[in-house]
């Protein structure tokens, strides 16, 4: 029996080639909701400064509407992500709006959104999962050589590694799936609503 | 008259037409029929340098074109968008295709910026600067700490205060989503990539405008088949649709008139004879014309030859005559005929010449070329009529006697009988009609009117326009300044009047070069404001050493900045690094004069942009409205050139006939002129400069009914045959413009068809002595 087992935890290892499949795993693994709650810790690792810039707050995805980004520390700021539109408190962004997207699609876990714009690889074990994308998009390629995520049945883990070599890395933690947008949530949605 | 032989002038007639021919052969080899419908306009009479920039601005729009190729999904938009490009460019019609935005000339643009970043403030960090240094490392933090402040991060290193990437930024005020290169648009359903395109030349060649429409049409239907859509706007489709209609028009009005002709030559004359030398009377002016304009203006509009080959009509209207002479008495033949009624002819034709003088005196290009057009067709229809009638005619003698003779002779004697029996009801009823219609007669003068455009078009590009908001508006201001500084300064006036009118949501945005470009003051101004606010204050060492550059890293960078202190970069050089919408704000010095264009987009609030130009060197310059004055105005000075001519002709025929005849012949044009302006206003017609013209058409025909009626004497019969019919081809031919579904042609046809119906029914009154058979009872 032990043999089996080794057996099965090899296979499972080489299915990180079949990467199809890996995805139509964890895509089952991830809860589905409509609504994600929950804090993050961003840690930002940029070449030419000797410490890392780290960042923590809350973050809100909404199936239809999108990402609310709150940060907290160590400067209060907010970010508004849809589909189409990117919106700080300096107003509309200039960032390449499949980027907002993609956004949103990471931190919902919708794969199948993120294989339009990236090669995905990946594994799937039974403690965790992780999968590599890689940007097919030539423009997007210059900015983000590449973006790994890795979770359980949620989310945990999202790390960007920029071509120029600077790496963002982003834990979640205390996740929750509520039924309904808070009211200060469904406001600030509210501003993206074009 | 002893003189006169037939064959000598019928072989003059002969070598002329040889030698129009031989002109023809070298004229019409050259490309010279013109479409655009600009070239038909006036010139602005405003200063010169408006001019020029409105003859820019019109150029560029007349070329442009506009494809939104729109799926459920912003990949599968892009790969039609490619097919469509491919297909465009085996088309060969565009000398400019612009999909995707290269990576290549940003980053080119990008390095040869970066040098004067410590010159180049967006008006905003400038601001912030100015007013409070912080706010900036607060904004700077916000950008680091974000998860999608990558682009910046990685610019970090080489502008760790951000300022340059900030200022490249606000080069793109308006936030464009970009995928692949391409800009895509969204709305409820669709989303839409964007390809612009320029079409090869300026000209707009009939031919190359039928291949866009083709283009645009199968592409669009390609698109549909395929599940997806296809939104194409722009200058020369409107153009294209235009001339289409004008080319269908044509034929529309030539075949109908020329039917309508046939059956009434042919009913009335019994032999093809009539008909043939008809068609050889206008054929010859038509032609004549066609090759003396092209001569004479280089090339001519489709829409001058539409008028213009009606208006030749007329032409028929003397070969009538001769025709309808040969019922009149037992022993016609030609030579006689044509002593006789060559007086009537000529008055006609003079009138005819005189009221197309008077659209020659008219500003408008089109009008002149039309005027000249329709005189030379016109003359050469009569000298066809007279020199070489007489001969074709010889033997021409109807035996019959054709009904309709019957029934116009019944009409000119029981029709005026009529009239003068119920005068006293009739004149009042005519005079509340016409005071009542004259009285409702509002003008429009509205340019837009003389081109006409689908209800679908017009939708495309509205909905185009509400999606790209990029797409420029027709208006835009003029800013011109003694010098660069003095421009500068004007410009930048009215920038900042501009952008408190933005927040007012007046308009959705606006583009002035001084935007991006500091003059060399304002980039010595801009570095002196870092100078103090960061690199001497400490606080860029401060801030920097929070983020967590090493020591060397700042003093890398205040190296860098000193280093730059007396860099400055000029206008043109400045130029070469922007794109084509904003090298084209730029017109340039002239002798120490300074021009420039600020573009404007989405204005809701026109009357408040009309408020800055009481701004130093500040003009709005809106082409659309600008013309319409034009048109306005110049339907006043028409009136007066209409009241003008009548007054000539009257004196003329005064002279001739006496003061109390020429009262009498000049009031049936009146009458037809006066009832017509009435039906505008009853039936609510366009009433604009061009009806005006119509009427001067109605005063040549009505005098030639009226002068002919009077010279008529004891041939009245068939003189009212010869008014009929005349008057029934010219109707035939203008009543088919009003079939027209551009405004101005169903306009132009509406005035003269109800113009001349007036006139044919008041001519019989002239010269009428009373009937027989009234004065018997």
């Amino acid at each position: 029996m032990i043999i089996l087992k080794v057996l099965i935890l090899f296979l499972l290892s080489l299915t990180h080639s079949y990467a199809g499949d890996v995805q139509t795993q964890i895509a089952s693994r991830l809860a589905k909701t409509a609504i994600t709650n929950g804090d993050f810790q961003q840690e930002k690792q940029l070449k030419i400064l000797r410490k890392p810039l780290i960042s923590t707050g809350q973050f809100t995805y909404d199936q239809s509407k999108g990402v609310i980004w709150k940060t907290l520390t160590p400067v209060a700021s907010i970010l508004l992500v849809s589909d189409t539109r990117l919106l700080t408190t300096q107003g509309e962004q200039a960032a390449p709006a499949a980027f907002g997207k993609v956004f949103k699609a990471m931190l919902g876990g919708d794969l199948n959104q993120l294989t339009e714009g990236f090669s995905i690889t990946g594994f799937n074990r039974k403690s965790s999962w992780l999968l590599e994308l890689d940007p097919k998009d030539e423009l997007l390629k210059k900015i983000i050589s590449s973006i790994v995520l890795s979770g359980d049945n949620e989310l945990r883990l999202l790390e960007i590694q920029e071509a120029g070599g600077n790496i963002t890395r982003i834990k979640f933690a205390q996740i929750t799936h509520p039924a309904q947008l808070t009211p200060e949530q469904e406001a600030d949605f509210e501003r993206l609503s074009p | 008259m002893n003189v006169y032989h037939p064959k000598v002038t019928a072989g003059i007639w002969l070598l002329g037409m040889v030698v129009i021919s031989i002109l023809g052969s070298q004229a019409l080899t050259r490309h010279w029929l013109e479409t655009g419908f600009l070239a038909l306009l006036p010139v602005t009479e405003q200063k010169p340098e408006i001019a020029k920039a409105t003859k820019q601005h019109n150029e560029s729009m007349a070329r442009n074109v506009i494809w939104l190729s729109g799926a459920a999904t912003s990949q599968e938009a892009i790969v039609r968008a490619q097919q469509l490009k491919q297909q465009l460019q085996l088309s060969g019609l565009f000398n400019r295709i612009v999909l995707e935005f290269s990576a290549q000339n940003y980053r080119e643009s990008y390095q040869h910026l970066f040098p004067f970043r410590y010159q180049l403030l967006d008006s905003q960090s400038k601001l912030t600067l100015t007013l409070n240094p912080k706010e900036l490392i607060a904004q700077n933090l916000e950008i680091l700490y974000s998860p999608i402040g990558q682009m910046q991060s990685a610019d970090l290193e080489r502008d760790p205060l951000l300022l340059f990437s900030r200022y490249f930024n606000a080069q793109n005020p308006v936030k464009l989503s970009v995928e692949q290169g391409v800009v895509i648009l969204h709305d409820e359903q669709k989303y839409w990539a964007v390809l612009v395109t320029d079409l090869q030349d300026t000209t707009n060649k009939l031919e190359k405008l039928e291949t866009l429409l083709d283009l645009a049409g199968s592409a669009q239907s390609q698109a549909q088949a395929a599940g997806g859509d296809l939104m194409v706007s722009g200058m020369p489709l409107f153009t294209a649709v235009g001339s289409r209609s004008a080319n269908q028009e044509i034929s529309t009005v030539g075949i109908g008139s020329s039917v309508g002709i046939l059956l009434l030559m042919l009913l009335t004359f019994r032999s093809p004879r009539p008909l043939l030398l008809s068609f050889l009377a206008i054929g010859s002016g038509m032609f004549s014309a066609l090759v003396l304009s092209v001569l004479f203006f280089g090339k001519i509009n489709i829409i001058t030859l539409v008028f213009g080959a009606s208006l030749i009509g007329v032409a028929d209207d003397y070969a009538v005559h001769f025709f309808c002479d040969s019922f009149g008495s037992e022993d016609w033949n030609p030579r006689r005929g044509l002593r006789y009624i060559l007086p009537g002819l000529f008055i006609g034709l003079l009138t005819h010449l005189l009221s197309y003088a008077g659209l020659g005196f008219s500003p408008f290009p089109g009008l002149q070329e039309m005027a000249f057009f329709s005189a030379i067709g016109l003359i050469v229809a009569w000298l066809t009529v007279v020199m070489l009638f007489p001969v074709l005619l010889t033997g021409f003698k109807p035996e019959h006697e054709p009904k309709i003779l019957k029934l116009t002779s019944y009409w000119q004697q029981h029709w005026p009988a009529w009239l003068l029996k119920n005068k006293r009801w009739l004149s009042v009823i005519v005079v509340v009609f016409i005071i009542g219609g004259i009285w409702q007669l509002t003008p429009r003068d509205d340019v837009r009117l003389l081109q006409s455009a689908p209800a679908e078009l017009i939708k495309t590009a509205d909905k185009i326009k509400q999606l790209f908001p990029l797409s420029q508006d027709n208006q835009f201001f003029l800013v011109s300044g003694t010098g660069q500084s003095d421009w500068h300064h004007n410009e930048q006036q009215l920038l900042k009047r501009l952008e408190i009118l933005k927040q007012r949501q007046a308009l959705k945005y606006y583009q002035g070069i001084s935007n991006y470009w500091p003059n060399e003051a304002s980039q010595r101004e801009n570095f002196q404001l870092l100078k103090q606010t960061f690199y001497e204050s400490g606080l860029l060492k401060q801030y920097m050493t929070d983020l967590g550059f090493s020591d060397t890293a700042v003093r890398a960078e205040r190296k860098q900045f000193l280093e730059a202190e007396n860099k400055s970069i000029a206008l043109t050089e400045w130029l070469k690094t922007a794109d084509e919408t904003r090298q084209q704000l730029w017109l340039g010095c002239d002798s120490g004069h300074c021009l420039s264009i600020v573009s404007l987009t989405g204005i809701s609030d026109l009357s408040a942009l009309k408020g800055l130009q009481n701004l130093q060197g500040v003009s709005l310059v809106d082409p659309v409205s600008d013309l319409s004055t034009l048109f306005a105005r110049y339907r006043v000075r028409a009136s007066w050139l209409l009241a003008g001519a009548y007054a000539l002709v009257f004196i003329g025929l005064g002279l001739k006939f006496g003061w109390r005849n020429g009262l009498t012949i000049i009031s049936v044009p009146v009458a037809g002129a006066m009832v017509s302006l009435a039906m505008m206003g009853w039936f609510d017609q366009l009433f604009s400069l061009f009806n005006l013209f119509a009427l001067l058409l109605v005063l040549g025909i009505g005098i030639d009914d009226a002068v002919f009626f009077f010279m008529a004497g004891d041939k009245r019969a068939s003189t009212s045959l010869a008014v009929t019919l005349s008057a029934l081809t010219t109707l035939l031919a203008f009543g088919l413009l009003a079939v027209s579904s551009t405004e101005i042609v169903h306009a132009f046809g509406f005035t003269i068809g109800t113009g001349i119906f007036t006139a044919l029914m008041c001519a019989p009154l002239i010269g009428f002595k009373g009937c027989k058979i009234y004065n018997d009872k």
